[in-house]
């Protein structure tokens, strides 16, 4: 009866606590990788269906976070980076955020399918159900191996990007793809390094927790290793320049210098850190420079 | 107490209390307007969007590449 009448109770969440529900730091990262695949797609793309197609992939991206809180919500009640999001703080009810989720994932996908193109619709449609049912509800809580597969929703978003673009799929936003699948092991693993007592608390089988610290490095050293030269990969197929080309050639160098400062590392968690940090900043500049290389050409064309 | 009476009271308590149910707290009501601002603002931009679609597109809307 008192769990009637608390499910009863109305509701004190404010329009901020489902903003946060969208994991707006995560649909940044997904926003800035899918114009990166719009942009560097051949031919035109009106810029009012440009800015439809991002939107519908945010809405999407932000579905996906809400449908990963709703199931999620026992884990994060349990870890202290994620305990005060709104649904373990108590601030919004678990079925109102699965009603958020589903119909921010149906209109994203509909409405991207409707008036920018069919392909694009369905590889959002691939990436919300790849993040919230490969990886949340099977994945995270089963294999270490959760964030190199699951990693693959978070590397769709360049495809998406591209196909609603041009209608279809190439080889180039395949490399974009591989890129934030490669990276995404090391970056994740590096954080897990240090936050290992959370996992064990919430009972994720993340890495270190089920194979150990020293095998995570090494893991890391392997994956940074596939990374590097993947990141020089459009400059070598030819669109990119060449300074795409040496910052990605920089940026993969200064990638397997950490990761390998990570396998080396003994005591402490300095260098997981550094590693952590410097991954965000690799995969922003990379995709900044393939955004500025675009953009540069078009002006000279101009 | 008669049965009169009994009624006469329980009218006048109804009279003071005419809605009964759930109260909503200040903060509750604070809560309610501003996420039927945010749907509102949501449902408006929807509408400007598929406005704005259709006079690029022109009349094939809905027509794929």
């Amino acid at each position: 009866m008192s769990a009637t009448l608390a499910r009863a109770e109305p509701s004190t969440a404010g329009a901020g606590d489902y903003i946060e529900l969208m994991k707006p730091r995560v649909m940044s990262l997904v926003v800035f990788t899918a114009l990166v695949g719009l942009v560097v797609a051949p031919g035109h793309i009106h810029p009012v269906i440009a800015l439809t197609a991002l939107i519908c992939i945010a809405v999407g991206a932000g579905a996906a976070g809400a449908l990963n809180m709703w199931y999620d919500a026992d884990i994060d009640a349990r870890m202290g980076r994620t305990a005060a999001r709104p649904i373990p703080a108590g601030r919004l009810a678990p079925g109102d955020a699965l009603a958020f989720g589903i119909t921010l994932a149906a209109f994203s996908v509909c409405v991207l399918g409707l008036l920018v193109n069919v392909i694009a619709g369905a590889l959002l449609a691939v990436t919300i159900a790849f993040y919230v049912v490969i990886y949340t509800m099977w994945l995270k809580r089963t294999t270490p191996q959760n964030i190199v597969i699951g990693g693959a929703a978070g590397a769709l978003p360049p495809m998406i990007g591209w196909a609603a673009a041009t209608g279809g799929i190439a080889l180039e936003p395949v490399v974009l793809f591989l890129v934030i699948f490669f990276w995404t092991p090391p970056h994740f693993w590096a954080l897990s390094l240090y936050r290992t007592e959370d996992y064990v608390r919430a009972g994720v089988p993340m890495l270190p927790v089920v194979a150990g610290e020293r095998e995570t490095r090494r893991q890391i050293l392997i994956y940074t290793i596939v990374l590097a030269p993947l990141g020089v990969t459009p400059w070598l197929l030819g669109y990119a320049g060449p300074l795409f080309g040496a910052v990605a050639l920089a940026g993969g160098a200064g990638m397997v210098a950490l990761a390998i400062g990570v396998r080396a590392e003994q005591n402490g968690h300095a260098a997981s850190k550094r590693m952590f940090s410097f991954s965000i900043l690799y995969l922003f500049v990379l995709f900044a420079m393939l955004l500025v290389d675009r953009m540069s050409a078009g002006l000279a064309l101009w | 107490m008669s049965v009169v009476e009994s009624r006469v009271r329980d009218h006048l308590s109804n009279q003071q209390d005419p809605q009964p149910g759930i109260r909503l707290t200040e903060q509750q009501q604070r809560a309610r307007r501003a996420r039927s601002l945010a749907i509102a603002l949501a449902l408006g931009g929807l509408a400007l969007l598929f406005y704005v679609v259709t006079l690029v597109k022109g009349p094939g809307v809905l027509t794929q590449p």
